[in-house]
């Protein structure tokens, strides 16, 4: 019921919103989107702390695509994703087999490098970037405004979240709980499942759709360079997961819309968003382990009881 | 009883309301800089240059209607990302049509925004061409190009110093890039004159540690170190590192703010022979000390480097606002572009750049060259052209 | 192509006197014995407890910042300033792990951002209360080595010796002393340690207090010679990160030898083939290492 309201107001919106409205919502869906691909691998046991490297990969990929070789937007998005996913696959396939901690550094190292490499050569930008990144044209209406843009990133992030919506509630999304710990993983191997394969694709597909997104973003800014998405990117995505709560899935779009909301209205307090950030990650951790979402569960958990009363 | 004190309320409110309609509107000036971070007091200085300003324009009249100065603050922390953010919250939100926005390295996101909304862009920041040039009209720099700099006023310094062999250390991106290739011009150019441009070393942003790089360049003998725009606490350590390493030298910076106490602080007597043409070491017009009194008396520290430029740039763009009589910025740009200004701390400042950028864009004030000796600054005794 | 870089390069080297290598190379080596300094604090903590502590840069920064208000701006004689420093680290960290870090004993991915957390108030509050400008503290050592062509200035000399120093009595407190040893009872199986009547939570405690005040310390001594901003934290974490992985998670020998390798790769990186491609080499290092031995130089998986 609720789903089916939060989806009219998302498309009704832009009949009453103001263009700055747009802006933030295109910046709320884009965060929330990256977020639930962050969770798909996170309930696998596996924290990824350089999945902004990744969407710095899908940006770079769209933008070199469309920029220094002239190929046409859309192409430049789908490149995006399959590169950023191809890479994945090959990291993931040498990085999985390592747990817990050594596994997210390795994933760091790697997002440090990518953005070190965009860093050094001319031909991606260098340190400065590249600017004019064309936008996609619409059955001959270019998407140049934030009105027409919001379209293209709600239908792109409804795909992505209903994808790995279902893709969790089949049996391949309860296979991947298995894998969560050493022990268990083993446990599943035990009845045939190829617990490798698994970790690599789904690894692989948060990845493409992180690097996808990530091409969007770009060509939202219309810009690119080393700072946009950093290792502090990938720190903020964990930290909307978690005070969203990782228990199930609306936990990180819940977690991502709030501190964005949060963070684009505290703009010009500098450090006081930090703060405020901060010091709500820390209330939430240490009081509701489940997360914000937790929460909407226990008050809705009562105003059923409370209603049978 | 209870609707008696509703209806006097209200009564009130509706008042107020409509007295407010009657008072002064505000011309909204906002700020898109650095108000957090490493670059912070550059941000800052040119909060407190707006209010400076403020308190001297006070009320003032456009078209027969009363306006006050309002600052609308934007933190971007010199990141794109951010900067491009606060734009769009600018021009879509706030209704804020004119600003300051520093930084050479975000412009590249945020100028296809500035043509499309006709934001009047008040430009801090070093580059050249790229963002001041006939396409976009309603940006203009408030400060000394490097071009500027570069190409009127290093060469006088050169031949005062008696410098021959250049060497550069700048940061690794488009402005330490363009610069150099802007130097090797120059160096050519002064060939005559014994002078070689021997090495140049890019390095990161936020590097501290420049040993290896120095000792690659000090390997060349140079006279002069040129730092570039380099902030402060940059400086400051190249100079320091370079003394360690045994360098004798010169050092150039063409940075806006570079006390000569917090480089002293770094590098201690490492500090002297540094050479900086964008610092006064004697105030140049009665209005520089007003304005560094004022700030003494109402922010307790010392001037912040862009206050003075800010206090200036405001009061023009108010002045030019008035006589083209509308808040249009294409017809306010037309009207500053061809105005002379007398209330400039630096002195009469004039607007020049037809030739280099194509485009009557870029400040022209007199500008001073100062050496540190003994840990203060000193005067240079140097002349700067005016760029064409 | 390749072999026209590689000719420069070669040239370069030959061209370039055995002074200049040397003195890279000395550079190297106290860089990196900073590195070690500024990376001990995380190793510990690590090894103890198994818990990746991400608010480490910002503890680093927060002894920068208390030596300059102390020493600096209190005036504060040396010898009472340091231990000061040392010790409100430790009641930090000490009170870190007794509010957060205890609650959340197990939930590994809790505790990481927990880490975060703190981290980031530690930060934004440095900046508020700070302020942004740069700060710098006056070298306690001015002056410069010179001996056979090298120069070294004396403070890094005194940061480099300091830092040898910290990784000795780190190796005495772990392994010489019975606090070292319930340490390291913990670190082997916490459950049989506290039934043989080790207290755990004091331990752990102690552990975090210490690890604490190492990074304080690496804050401490670095400070004087470069200069102390808020954001410095970032940088010294990414470091310490970099210095771990290649040396191993919790190893001290590990942080050893991968602070003083990587210390002369980026020198001599540097002096050869020039800033940026140095910055590379480390990277490339770091990812050779994560692929053909993930456990770190010295570490076991």
């Amino acid at each position: 019921m609720a789903l089916y309201h939060g989806a009219m107001a998302l498309v009704l919106m832009p009949a009453v919103a103001t263009t700055y409205w747009m802006h933030i919502a295109i910046v709320v869906l884009l965060n929330i989107t990256y977020t639930v691909a962050l969770f798909s691998v996170l309930r696998m046991g596996y924290l990824s702390l350089g999945h902004a490297g990744f969407i710095a990969l899908g940006a770079y990929t769209c933008v070199v695509l469309t920029v220094r070789l002239d190929i046409s937007p859309w192409w430049g998005i789908l490149g995006a994703g399959v590169m950023s996913g191809t890479v994945a696959w090959g990291l993931g396939a040498m990085t999985m087999r390592l747990r817990g901690i050594y596994f997210s550094l390795a994933i760091f190292a790697f997002g440090e490098i990518v953005v070190a490499f965009f860093r050094a050569f001319d031909w991606f930008g260098g340190p400065s970037g590249i600017a004019n990144v064309p936008r996609p044209v619409f059955f001959g209406h270019a998407l140049n405004d934030h009105f027409s843009f919001y379209w293209l990133v709600l239908c792109m992030s409804l795909f992505f979240m209903a994808l790995l919506y279902r893709l969790q509630y089949t049996r391949y999304g309860a296979t991947l709980l298995t894998l969560k710990t050493e022990a268990s993983e083993r446990l599943a191997q035990s009845v045939g499942i190829d617990a490798a394969r698994l970790k690599t694709a789904t690894f692989a597909l948060s990845c493409a759709v992180v690097g996808t997104m990530g091409a969007v973003h770009a060509q939202y800014l219309m810009f690119i360079n080393p700072q946009v998405f950093t290792f502090l990117t990938s720190t903020d995505l964990l930290i909307y997961a978690m005070v969203g709560g990782v228990s199930h899935f609306w936990g990180p779009v819940l977690g991502a819309g709030l501190l964005t909301l949060l963070g684009e209205q505290l703009f010009s307090a500098g450090y006081w968003k930090t703060l405020v950030y901060a010091l709500v990650l820390m209330v939430v951790i240490l009081s509701l382990p489940g997360g914000l979402v937790s929460l909407l569960d226990r008050v809705r958990d009562k105003w059923f009881s409370n209603a049978r009363n | 009883m209870k609707f008696v004190s509703i209806a006097s309320g209200l009564m009130a409110a509706c008042l107020a309301l409509a007295t407010q309609t009657h008072a002064q509107e505000s011309f909204k000036i906002g700020n898109l800089s650095p108000l957090s971070g490493p670059a912070a007091a550059f941000g800052i200085g040119i909060n407190r240059g707006i209010e400076l300003a403020a308190e001297d324009v006070g009320t003032f009249q456009v078209a027969g209607k009363p306006y006050k100065l309002e600052v609308v603050p934007y933190d971007t922390s010199l990141d794109p990302g951010k900067t491009v953010a606060a734009l769009n919250r600018a021009v879509l939100n706030d209704n804020v049509k004119y600003g300051f926005i520093l930084g050479a390295a975000v412009h590249g996101a945020v100028l296809p925004i500035i043509r499309q909304n006709g934001f009047f862009d008040i430009f801090m920041g070093a580059a050249g061409k790229e963002v001041t040039n006939a396409e976009n009209p309603t940006v203009f720099r408030f400060m000394a190009s490097s071009d500027q700099l570069y190409y009127t006023f290093t060469p006088e310094i050169y031949k005062k110093l008696n410098i021959k062999r250049v060497a550069f250390m700048g940061p690794n991106n488009d402005l330490g890039r363009s610069d150099v290739k802007v130097l090797k011009e120059i160096a050519t150019r002064l060939k005559g004159q014994g002078v070689e441009f021997v090495g140049e070393e890019l390095v990161e942003l936020n590097a501290k540690d420049f040993q290896a790089s120095l000792l690659r360049l000090l390997a060349k003998n140079p006279d002069v170190i040129d730092t570039n725009a380099s902030p402060t606490g940059t400086v400051g350590l190249i100079a320091k590192q370079a003394r360690e390493l045994g360098y004798k030298g010169y050092f150039i910076s063409s940075t806006a703010v570079l006390e000569a106490k917090a480089l002293v602080n770094v590098a201690g007597k490492g500090a002297d022979n540094i050479v900086a043409y964008r610092i006064w070491s004697a105030a140049p017009t009665k209005l520089y000390d007003q304005i560094a009194e004022r700030h003494q008396a109402k922010y307790k520290e010392a001037t912040l480097g862009t206050v003075w430029e800010a206090y200036a740039a405001t009061r023009w763009v108010v002045e030019a606002v008035q006589k083209a009589g509308t808040f249009d910025t294409k017809k306010v740009a037309e009207q500053l572009a061809n105005s002379t200004f007398q209330f400039h701390p630096y002195g009469p400042a004039s607007w020049g750049g037809d030739k280099t950028y194509g485009a009557r864009r870029q400040i022209q004030t007199p500008l001073p060259a100062s050496i540190i000796k003994d840990g203060v600054w000193t005067p240079l005794d140097v002349r700067m052209g005016t760029l064409e | 192509m390749l072999a026209d870089k590689q000719r420069a390069i070669f040239q370069r080297c030959s061209s370039m006197s055995l002074t200049l290598l040397l003195q890279g190379l000395a550079i190297g080596l106290v860089n990196g014995a900073l590195y070690i300094l500024t990376a001990l604090g995380l190793t510990l903590i690590y090894g103890i407890l198994h818990i990746v502590n991400f608010a480490h840069g910002e503890v680093f920064m927060l002894g920068a910042m208390l030596v300059y208000v102390v020493y600096v701006l209190w005036e504060w004689p040396l010898l009472a300033a340091l231990p000061a420093i040392a010790l409100t680290a430790a009641v930090v960290g000490w009170l870190v792990e007794r509010g957060i870090f205890r609650r959340l004993r197990g939930q590994w991915l809790q505790l990481l951002v927990a880490t975060v957390g703190v981290s980031l108030i530690i930060q934004s509050l440095s900046w508020l209360v700070f302020g942004a400008q740069e700060k710098n503290v006056p070298s306690i050592l001015p002056g410069v080595l010179v001996a056979w062509g090298i120069r070294m200035p004396y403070e890094r000399l005194a940061a480099a010796g300091i830092a040898m120093c910290m990784v000795a009595a780190l190796y005495a407190v772990v392994y010489k002393t019975r606090s070292g040893l319930a340490m390291r009872a913990i670190e082997e199986d916490e459950e049989t340690a506290r039934m043989l009547g080790i207290d755990t939570d004091k331990v752990a405690g102690l552990a975090v207090a210490l690890g604490f005040a190492l990074a304080a310390m690496g804050g401490v001594f670095v400070a004087p010679i470069y200069s102390i901003n808020p954001g410095m934290g970032l940088e010294a974490i990414l470091m310490s990160f970099i210095i771990i992985i290649i040396g191993g998670l919790g190893n001290i020998t590990g942080t050893l030898v991968a602070g003083l390798f990587i210390g002369v790769v980026q020198s001599m990186g540097a002096l050869l083939l020039g800033a940026e491609s140095a910055h590379v080499l480390v990277f490339v290092v770091m990812i050779a290492v994560l692929i053909f031995r993930p456990q770190g130089l010295m570490g076991k998986l």
